[in-house]
């Protein structure tokens, strides 16, 4: 699966690493995947690891995650993306959403 | 197939043959229809409902080959088994059957048995045929049902949205989008001075859900530009509509660009959208505006930043604007078409007016037989082909014709006379911009709508020499080099921030004169004036470095005149129907 979850062992954090393209194919999957870990969870981490192309419905996503984990309150990392990557979500201007790294 | 019950149709020449068959069939529930040869079986066809036909291959007449020929063409899409009855063992001919359109054979003699079971088989996979069928020709109703109704909203759609200025000479535009509907948005409108605005927006996701959110956000920008409102304004106003109207995860990149040809300067708010690039006229990106802000409908306003860039605008200057789908569109091998090519085509020196084509044809043939991964729109501005609007023109008249005109009021066509005033203290300063209010007021005069542009103009040239050389102090010259022109507007927006005193008063005075109206605009600063006298001498001797803006109210109107310590500015426009 182009999508895997995992959480921490005190369950306080999730990370959600990305393989190949992260676009409108996976919206469900990834939805899920942070949906089924419930509340206790305190922080989320993107991996972009392993992603290749990001398109704007992927920042969509994103934003619907950020408002399940409480909006201006979430706390959010995206890790490890590419160059290419990086500059998409800065020209969306995401660091002002999310942490950016 | 009703009921399992079918209809069969047995052809052959052999009463024997037809008679055994009729008992099988009876025996297994089925009817048997019967015909003697070929073209009797071809004519019971046409005429009824045949479920399956038993066919043998020779006959006299016609032959069981070219009867299956007629039959299956009468069929048409209706799947209608052929099992061929034949006492041949060479596969030649048995291979004729099936190129005629049989679908299986029995060998003679027959077995009970297997016909049943052949002919259970062959129900089945009729059944099947007719259940896809059936699914098929309803997909294919709803396709057609939705894409009329798609035709019908992208024709409002297209009203709503391509009603402005996207055909004037100076634009050239690429949209490709890659549905019927399209997620980019390209708007461009005057507003009341002349200046052109333009904007770029590109929603999440492409196809229909992408573009409702389109017409909003057009019906806004040309409504409040053509009002006079800022683009930090617009920005504001849809950004709270996005917020109210699209679901979370839903947002729109978007992009503002105001070409100001009489103060020279661009004014620039880019909200998620790629570099806008500018290109002097010897090629290069000269200015580039990158994006500063969230896109549109993610955050409420008060987060939602409205800070504009300025730049100045030189001779030959050309802007683009273009979404995410040029850059990253993909050739054959993989590859993003990319910023660097993109740029590439503006740093030539050549024929400046042939960089648009250069670059769709580029982008044409770098995609080459790829298919669309996103919606594309690129957009070029030449500044300098930006044309001045056709402005009523102001008839000039002397302060002694009002009188006469005040005198006449009794005439055919009474207006009113009326007057207004407006005072705004530094708080107020510092957050409203009074042009829109100014301008609606005085246009609700019935027959001054026609004059807006010219009246906006003019509001805007003497409500900005109030504020930026009455009350902040700011010197024009200061904005002579480039370096010096973005200085000026960072200057104005941190003086106004820190504004702790001082006024403006606007007063507005509309008397009737013959078949029109005189209106008086009279502004009134509390800051310390100016010597009016030495720089109107300046301007006449056409050695001012600065004072394009007054000099434009002073073509529109027909009497211009400063009082007090120049700290007080009276225009009178003459208008007529």
């Amino acid at each position: 699966m182009a999508l895997s979850s995992t959480i921490s062992s005190d369950g306080a954090i999730v990370t959600l690493a990305v393989a190949g393209r992260f676009d409108f194919n996976i919206h469900q999957d990834f939805r899920k995947a942070y949906e089924k870990h419930g509340n206790g969870v305190k922080k989320y981490v993107i991996d972009l690891k392993d992603t290749e192309y990001m398109d704007s419905s992927a920042l969509g996503m994103l934003l619907l995650l950020r408002d399940y984990a409480g909006g201006d309150s979430s706390d959010i990392s995206i890790l490890n993306g590419k160059s290419e990557l990086k500059k998409i979500l800065a020209i969306a201007n995401f660091n002002k959403l999310f942490n950016i790294g | 197939m009703r009921n399992n019950s079918l209809s069969v149709l047995v052809v052959d020449d052999d009463f024997i043959n037809l008679s055994l068959l009729k008992a099988i069939l009876g025996n297994c529930g089925h009817q048997a229809v019967l015909a003697k040869d070929g073209q009797e079986a071809v004519t019971i066809f046409s005429q009824g409902h045949i479920d399956m036909v038993l066919m043998d291959v020779m006959m006299p007449v016609m032959d069981g080959y070219e009867a299956t020929r007629q039959i299956k063409a009468i069929a048409g899409e209706r799947f209608v088994p052929v099992i061929f009855l034949t006492a041949l063992n060479d596969e030649k001919a048995l291979a004729k059957c099936v190129e005629y359109g049989g679908d299986d054979f029995l060998t003679k003699p027959y077995n009970h048995v297997i016909l049943r079971s052949k002919i259970d088989a062959m129900a089945r996979v009729s059944q099947l045929h007719s259940t896809i069928k059936a699914q098929r020709d309803e997909l294919a109703y709803h396709n057609e049902r939705i894409l009329r109704e798609q035709e019908v909203v992208r024709t409002v759609f297209s009203n709503i949205v391509h009603s402005g200025s996207l055909n004037e000479p100076c634009v050239k535009y690429l949209i490709s989008p890659m549905a019927l509907f399209n997620g980019d948005l390209l708007l461009a409108a005057r507003q009341p001075s002349g200046t052109m605005r333009i904007m770029l927006a590109d929603f999440t996701g492409h196809g229909l859900s992408a573009a409702v959110g389109a017409m909003p956000v057009a019906d806004i920008f040309y409504r409040m530009t053509r009002k006079g409102f800022s683009i930090g304004d617009v920005v504001i106003e849809i950004n709270k509509k996005l917020r109210k109207i699209l679901p979370s995860g839903l947002f729109c990149a978007a992009c503002l660009v105001d070409i100001d040809n009489n103060e020279k300067k661009f004014s620039v708010w880019n909200g998620g959208v790629p570099d806008v690039l500018v290109r002097g006229s010897s090629g290069g990106v000269r200015q580039r505006y990158v994006s500063r802000h969230l896109p549109l409908g993610v955050v409420n306003n008060d987060r939602l930043g409205t800070t504009v860039e300025i730049g100045e605008i030189a001779n030959g200057d050309r802007v683009y604007l273009y979404t995410d789908g040029v850059i990253e569109a993909w050739n054959k091998q993989g590859e993003m078409f990319g910023q660097q090519r993109l740029e590439a085509y503006l740093s030539r020196g050549r024929d400046s007016s042939a960089v648009f084509d250069e670059i769709r044809e580029g982008l044409i043939e770098f995609m080459g037989d790829q298919s669309q991964a996103d919606d594309i729109t690129l957009m070029e501005v030449a500044c300098d082909d930006i044309a001045v609007p056709d402005h009523p023109g102001a008839i000039c008249v002397t302060p002694d014709d009002v009188k006469d005109a005040t005198e006449s009021r009794s005439a055919a066509h009474p207006l009113v006379v009326w007057q207004s005033s407006l005072e705004m203290d530094s708080d107020t300063l510092k957050n409203f911009d009074p042009l829109p209010l100014l301008l609606h007021m005085i246009t609700e005069i019935q027959g001054l709508e026609d004059h807006r542009e010219n009246l906006y103009m003019i509001l805007a040239e003497l409500y900005s020499n109030a504020l930026d050389h009455g009350l902040l102090g700011l010197d024009s010259s200061i904005k002579i080099t480039p370096r010096g022109f973005s200085e000026y507007y960072m200057m104005r927006e941190r003086m106004l921030a820190s504004l702790r005193q001082g006024k403006i008063k606007v007063d507005l005075r509309h008397i009737p004169a013959d078949g029109g109206g005189k209106l008086v605009i009279r502004v009134e600063d509390s800051g310390s004036g100016f010597d009016y006298r030495k720089q109107m001498l300046g301007l006449e001797e056409n050695t001012a470095s600065s004072g394009r803006g007054i000099a434009l109210v002073r073509s529109l109107c027909c009497h211009v005149e400063y009082c007090g310590t120049g700290n007080i500015v009276e225009a009178m426009y003459h208008w007529q129907v």
